[in-house]
């Protein structure tokens, strides 16, 4: 019960003006992609990729790792998988921003995605957020590596749409639970192993 | 009664010493003053004091809980106060306090009343000092019963002796490091 009020302040505290004006300019962007491109894009394996990709460098972006990298956080008392839990929803919740986004833009043009590819799209942004995430608690190559590491699985799932395209929602879905389910692991165990030192 | 002990606690990063081994003893009622040679290397000591950052070498003990394998249990025990202070508003300093009570799992109006309580008593001189009492009124909101403070200034640190006796505090300071061996400086309780 303690656990579930704490995961609930830090995801009230991750959501704030700033979140709300992330929310939109990821949804404004993602709109006029797919307003733009949505009916060049002649396979599924484009949006992915696109609204994966964005995903992957919006939860890597710098601000965003100053703020989860405060000294407050981690002065609290919770596990590094409670604080992962906690500190994963607010990013989700606004990658999720990018395929509505685009969604939204493509079915302005005509072109929407059907239920299922959306689905798809949905579960590449959320999959690529998690294993970014990793890179916010690190600098340089290291964090880049974490970028990659979710571009490249985004590839995968994209690969998968454009080569069994019959089966890409199952096969979609089991990667972004496993893929996902390590990456939050992983980011516990960064959350567990950071020193938060002065700057 | 707690008491905050660091047995050898050092901390290095990239092979190089930041921290040098240090002992420290602090019981309920008592202040440890630890100095360090930079401002750096102050609050990073008082990091490893609060559990928040882990010893490289040795330990820190919070009570019967060891800081590296055991944070959590330890930090639901000790305050820790930032060199920096609190510098934000009103609104987001009772939103900070109430985000704590939550975490903490303590009733939140009682966690403003505290930390109200701490700022009224503390007072404020200039804007270093207001941020500073604030930080200090945030780590005291809730049920704490010790207190890592990272260089604070003097007249603070005397206030918060004497606003909270019984809590076991530790004050980080630039000065001349204590020789190997040498436990910090015990200050008995204000009176």
């Amino acid at each position: 019960m303690h656990e579930l009020r704490a995961t609930i302040a830090i995801v009230r505290r991750h959501i704030d003006p700033r979140f709300g004006i992330d929310f939109g300019m990821q949804f404004g962007l993602a709109g006029a992609i797919g307003y733009i491109f949505a009916h060049l894009f002649g396979t599924l394996a484009v949006p992915v990729l696109v609204c994966g990709g964005l995903a992957a460098a919006s939860a890597a972006e710098r601000q965003h790792a100053a703020m989860l990298r405060r000294v407050s956080f981690f002065a609290m008392p919770l596990f590094g998988r409670q604080l992962a839990r906690a500190h994963a929803i607010a990013p989700v919740l606004a990658a999720c921003a990018i395929p509505l986004g685009y969604e939204a833009g493509a079915a302005l043009r005509g072109a929407p995605l059907t239920l299922p590819s959306f689905t798809i799209t949905v579960l590449a942004t959320v999959v690529a957020t998690l294993i970014s995430l990793s890179s916010v608690f690190r600098d340089g190559l290291r964090a880049a590596l974490y970028v990659g590491l979710a571009i490249g699985t985004v590839a995968l799932i994209a690969a998968a749409t454009a080569l069994v395209p019959e089966r890409a929602t199952p096969i979609a879905f089991g990667i972004a639970v496993v893929v996902g389910f390590f990456a939050l692991r992983a980011f516990g165990e960064t959350l567990a192993r950071y020193d938060p030192l002065p700057d | 009664m707690i008491v905050l002990r660091a047995l050898g606690a050092s901390f290095s990063r990239d092979g190089s010493e930041i921290v040098a081994p240090f002992d420290l003893h602090a019981a309920s009622g008592e202040t440890a003053s630890l100095a360090q040679p930079t401002a750096y290397a102050a609050s990073i000591a008082a990091r490893l004091c609060a559990a928040i950052v882990k010893p490289s070498a040795g330990f820190v003990y919070v009570g019967d809980f060891e800081t590296r394998l055991q944070p959590p249990q330890a930090k639901r025990l000790v305050g820790f106060v930032d060199a920096a202070g609190f510098a934000g508003d009103d609104h987001a300093f009772r939103c900070e306090t109430a985000f704590r009570a939550d975490v903490w799992g303590v009733d939140v109006r009682a966690a403003h009343a505290r930390a109200e309580a701490v700022v009224a008593a503390l007072g404020a001189g200039g804007r270093r000092d207001s941020a500073y009492v604030r930080a200090v009124a945030l780590a005291l909101a809730t049920d704490v019963e010790a207190l890592v403070l990272d260089q604070p200034t003097r007249r603070v640190a005397d206030r918060v002796r004497a606003f909270a006796p019984n809590l076991a505090i530790v004050q980080t300071h630039v000065g001349v490091v204590a020789p190997p061996g040498r436990l910090a400086t015990l200050e008995p309780a204000a009176t």
